[in-house]
């Protein structure tokens, strides 16, 4: 077993840094395959995630289309999931409306994680005063509610800018309120490799600041950093659906899943599907991600070989 | 239960023994062939490198293995089968007929807990009697196991007690119930010198107090030479030699336990001449590996032949209970690993240029906050970690460092390579002062002094090749381009005996010796002048610590750079050390010559550790100077001598009052003392108590 392994790993060393970085991503999520959490979460992502790529060519209607004589349909073979009060298919719509949620959801994960990561690591690493000041503002951003914040940044942008995108002041706006929680953990993370040897050594190698956080410790605690990503990702896409569900999010006649649930509530005894179907969609795919964050972390106790 | 006691049945005998552990990763086998006996009143040493196998067979003698090992064989325990036994009944013999003490006294002690009622517990558990009963008899135990004020101390919490205290309360809660069996597993190593000797003491006297048997496992040699009866020697899961104590030190019959001896510093002879140290070859067994007809030691032997790798040796008798695994028993002789070699003699000092000048090193942690806002006395007083040392290490020798855990050694490395900025004192390399931090000195002052250091695992960075750091120093250091680099890192790993390839791969794939040399050629990388190197070989098993410590001695005869060799071990810095200084609690207690240091007059301090030091030869006298309690932390200033509280020569009133003069040693200027006791009288004194000669003869 190890000595496959090892085989597999030297050769794969020699190539360059992207097909190795590419290998090691590829080898980890074996590992995450590995586990009965990561093997199900993945599943439910891959079919979110591929549907939502493939949807435009999928989809049976546009997803703004109106249908005036089949309001309120029941799914059939022409509406899968029956129509809403307007006529539109809700299963286009849904589809429709996974794409904007996720991108959205996602970049501002990335978004967020990549600030806090970065202000993490300074933080942790640099010690002392800095790391005092530091924290302190962020526990000054944490104090503030992200759904608060998020409705007052969005009501002001809406009116001073009126040409930038929706979807664009959201990613800011989860970017901004997940930097907080994840600089802490992140920082966690650096303090219990900061006084690690081969740290010491670098600095006694003389190596820039710099270089020793990104080159030297940040490899160290990317594993926190991508559960850190997963369980936040989860978060970022109950925040967006809720800024949709109330009218903050993607703009109509757009589909989006939040928005759609709470305008067809109250057609939901003549047509439940049509604020069922974005909803289950959303927890399958809030579940499959909380799933696949575990399977991450439980991937990361297994060693990769067996010698340690 | 004691109704199936069988009188003439042994007291636990184990037989073909082998446990293999399942997991996705593959199969382990941790036990292969282990056959042994224990009998009333006996201590059976199981002595072995890390990932030999001895602690399995430990907790297999508990039934304590989960249910991933599948074991195979019988392990019997007064004639009953423990591997049958439902877990209710191994409840009734745990604690109780079979009891354990475990390395670590502070993870065995619950630490929210009264150390008294947890031994109580233990006797509630398993004794029909009541609270009083139970109160009164754990006093007893604390008495019994020399604790001191044991009708006071049971009030205590664990963290209220020092390490020896700690290990003597779990020792006690084992003898709770008078066990047949006592299982020690490393009960000392986690332990000071010092405080290793007392337990050691304290396990010796049981032996002959409590009539049960004991087995006692160990890594070291020497902890074995001084408390077993009987020792069984494993390697790569299989018992490969046991025999009564003497005969196995005097006469080893299996190659591996002559390579064992010979890996270890021992004492100069009789003609007062130095051996080099031998090393045993190659890693230690992967215990993946499928079981064949063969030596599984065959690769690492010199006695090696043909029939050898295509047959499995059994266990055979050579005589007087004495049973080797080798088909070459009658061949073993102590020179199989080499002709004991003279050391080359050294310059001598005065000769050599000073590269490191230390004075008045000193470094104080924490104590900076005030009772009021800037004013008043500091709340804490500054820890003394690092107090006035004073040291000079000439070109191409080694200086070493000695002391017990809080002494204030690790701080004193950090302090001169610049990881922790001194607070006083002046560092002089080749003549230039040094600033306090790594980060404002030279590029040329940081490349003349590195650092190894003890956690070889740590040593590397986990996430990059292990060439990463051999690449980086040679390209800031040397300024060799990206491709020179290379060609450079892979001479080194050559020059440290690894092969090239390891440069790519990744450090969780090399064993702990590897990594460790991995360190040592990028410490070596741009032919540094200084080599601080914090407890480098501590962590390494004995066949491999003897390699790197020849190593090291290769490289500085080759390129004539200096060491400062921090240690706890006395053997090691014995053997490697030009120079020692012995610090405790932050303060040079002695600083010489190797020879004057280690032989007498020696600061009390010095005594107490090389009596506490265990030798690997059984019939050494036991020594009888022992410390009790464990180094203090000195807080703020205090007047008096830093060894006072536990000084065994302790004089009077002066040693609490007055700092102990600074006196010059008989044999020359270069030994000084920090003493109140002059210099003669030190000297009468420890050469009227020690009969027997001192580690350096």
């Amino acid at each position: 077993m190890s000595t496959g392994d090892t085989t597999v790993r030297s050769g794969a060393s020699s190539a360059p840094v992207a097909v190795r970085a590419w290998n090691g991503i590829i080898a980890f999520f074996v590992l995450v395959l590995r586990t009965n959490t990561g093997r199900i979460g993945l599943a439910v992502v891959t079919v979110h995630v591929v549907l939502a790529l493939i949807g435009p060519w999928i989809t049976p209607f546009p997803p703004t289309e109106y249908h005036i004589q089949d309001q309120y349909s029941s799914p059939n073979s022409t509406y899968w999931l029956g129509t809403d009060e307007k006529g539109r298919d809700v299963f286009s719509r849904v589809l429709a409306g996974a794409r904007s949620i996720i991108w959205i959801a996602t970049a501002g994960t990335i978004l967020g994680v990549t600030l806090g990561t970065i202000v993490g690591v300074t933080s942790g690493y640099l010690g002392g005063r800095v790391d005092q000041v530091i924290m302190r503002i962020v526990d000054w951003f944490l104090a503030i509610p992200s759904l608060l914040l998020a409705i007052l940044v969005i009501n002001m942008a809406t009116q001073r800018l009126p040409n930038v995108d929706e979807s664009i002041i959201i990613i800011g706006i989860i970017g901004i309120s997940f930097m907080p929680n994840n600089s802490r953990v992140i920082r966690s993370a650096t303090l219990a490799v900061k006084p690690l040897e081969f740290v010491q050594s670098a600095r006694l190698r003389g190596e820039p600041t710099l270089y020793i956080m990104f080159r030297e410790v940040l490899p160290n605690v990317l594993p926190v950093v991508g559960v850190e990503a997963t369980i936040r990702l989860s978060f970022a896409l109950l925040l967006t659906a809720g800024l949709g569900f109330l009218g903050l999010g993607v703009q109509p006649p757009e589909p989006d899943w939040g928005k759609m649930v709470s305008e067809n509530a109250i057609i939901l005894d003549v047509a439940p599907l049509a604020s069922l179907a974005p909803g289950i969609a959303m927890a399958s795919l809030v579940v499959g991600i909380n799933l696949l964050a575990d399977g991450i972390r439980q991937a990361q106790n297994l060693p990769e070989t067996g010698d340690r | 239960m004691t109704q199936a006691l069988q009188q003439d049945a042994p007291l636990m005998q184990v037989e073909d023994l082998a446990v293999t552990f399942y997991s996705p990763n593959g199969t382990f086998r941790a036990v292969r062939d282990a056959s042994l006996e224990i009998a009333r009143g006996e201590v059976l040493g199981l002595v072995g490198e890390s990932g030999c196998g001895k602690s399995t067979v430990a907790f297999a003698m508990m039934g304590y293995l989960p249910g991933t090992a599948e074991v195979e064989g019988a392990v019997r325990f007064e004639g009953v089968d423990i591997t049958s036994l439902s877990t209710s009944e191994l409840m009734e013999l745990r604690g109780n007929r079979i009891a354990m003490v475990y390395q670590d006294p502070v993870t065995s002690l619950n630490p929210s807990m009264r150390v008294g009622p947890q031994v109580e517990e233990v006797l509630l558990q398993h004794l029909d009697i009541d609270s009083d009963t139970a109160r009164a008899r754990s006093v007893e135990l604390f008495e019994s196991v020399g604790l001191p004020a044991a009708n006071r101390i049971g009030r205590r919490y664990p963290h209220e007690l020092s390490g020896g205290q700690q290990q003597r309360v779990v020792i006690a809660m084992a003898l709770a119930c008078d066990p047949h069996l006592l299982i020690m597993d490393e009960p000392t190593t986690g332990l000071d010198v010092t405080t290793e000797a007392t337990i050691l003491d304290l396990i010796v006297e049981l032996k002959d107090r409590v009539n049960a048997g004991i087995l006692f496992v160990s890594h070291n040699l020497g902890v074995i030479a001084r408390v077993a009866d009987r020792v069984a020697v494993m390697y790569a899961g299989e018992i490969v030699e046991q025999a009564p104590v003497r005969e196995l030190f005097k006469n080893p019959s299996h190659p591996y336990t002559a390579g064992l001896l010979s890996c270890v510093p021992q004492p100069p002879g009789d003609d007062g001449v130095e051996r080099q140290l031998s090393s045993i070859p190659g890693t230690v067994f992967d215990a993946q590996t499928e079981q064949s007809a063969e030596c599984l030691f065959a690769p690492r032997c010199p006695l090696a032949q043909e029939s050898c790798t295509t047959q499995a040796p059994p266990l055979v008798g050579t005589g007087d209970g004495h049973l080797s695994r080798c088909f070459f028993h009658a061949d073993v002789k102590a020179d199989i690993w080499g002709e004991a070699l003279a050391r080359v003699e050294k310059p001598r000092e005065q000769d050599a240029e000073p590269v490191l000048n230390v004075n008045g090193l000193r470094k104080f942690y924490g104590g900076g906050r005030k009772k009021y806002i800037l004013f008043g006395p500091p709340v804490n007083p500054p820890v003394r970690a690092l107090m006035d040392m004073d040291m000079r290490i000439g070109s191409g020798r080694t200086v070493g460092i000695v002391g017990e855990s809080g002494s204030g050694k690790s701080t004193a490395a950090r302090a001169i390579v610049g990881l922790e900025p001194k607070d006083r004192g002046d560092l002089q390399l080749h003549g230039d002062d040094l600033e306090g931090n790594v980060h404002d000195r030279t590029e040329d002052q940081r490349s003349a002094m590195r650092m190894v250091f003890q956690n070889p695992t740590a040593s590397l960075n986990p996430k990059l090749p292990v060439g990463h750091a051999i690449v980086r120093a040679l390209r800031k250091f040397a300024g060799l381009n990206k491709q020179e680099s290379n060609e450079r890192a892979e001479e080194l790993m050559e020059a440290v005996g690894l092969d090239p390839t390891f440069l790519e791969r990744q450090p969780t794939e090399l064993s702990g010796g590897q990594q460790q040399r991995v360190a040592l050629a990028s410490a070596f990388a741009a032919n540094p002048d200084l080599v601080v190197a914090d407890e480098a070989v501590s962590a390494l098993d004995v066949s491999v610590q003897a390699q790197v410590l020849n190593l090291l001695e290769d490289h500085q005869r080759e390129t004539g750079n200096s060491y400062v060799f921090i240690t706890h071990d006395l053997g090691v810095v014995r053997y490697i050390s030009d120079d020692i200084l012995v610090l405790y609690a932050g303060h040079v207690a002695e600083y010489g010559p190797s020879k004057a240091v280690l032989s007498a007059p020696s600061h009390p301090y010095t005594e107490a550790l090389l009596s506490a030091a265990p030798v690997p030869d059984p019939d050494a006298e036991p020594t009888h100077i022992r410390l009790e309690g464990s180094v203090p932390t000195l807080r703020g200033a205090f007047s008096g001598c830093f060894f006072a509280g536990r000084c065994p020569r302790k004089i009077g009133d002066i040693c609490d009052t007055t700092p102990p003069p600074t006196q010059t040693g008989p044999s020359g200027d270069n030994h000084f003392i920090n003493c109140h006791i002059p210099i003669s009288e030190l000297e009468s004194l420890q050469r009227a108590d020690s009969g027997e000669p001192t580690l350096a003869g």
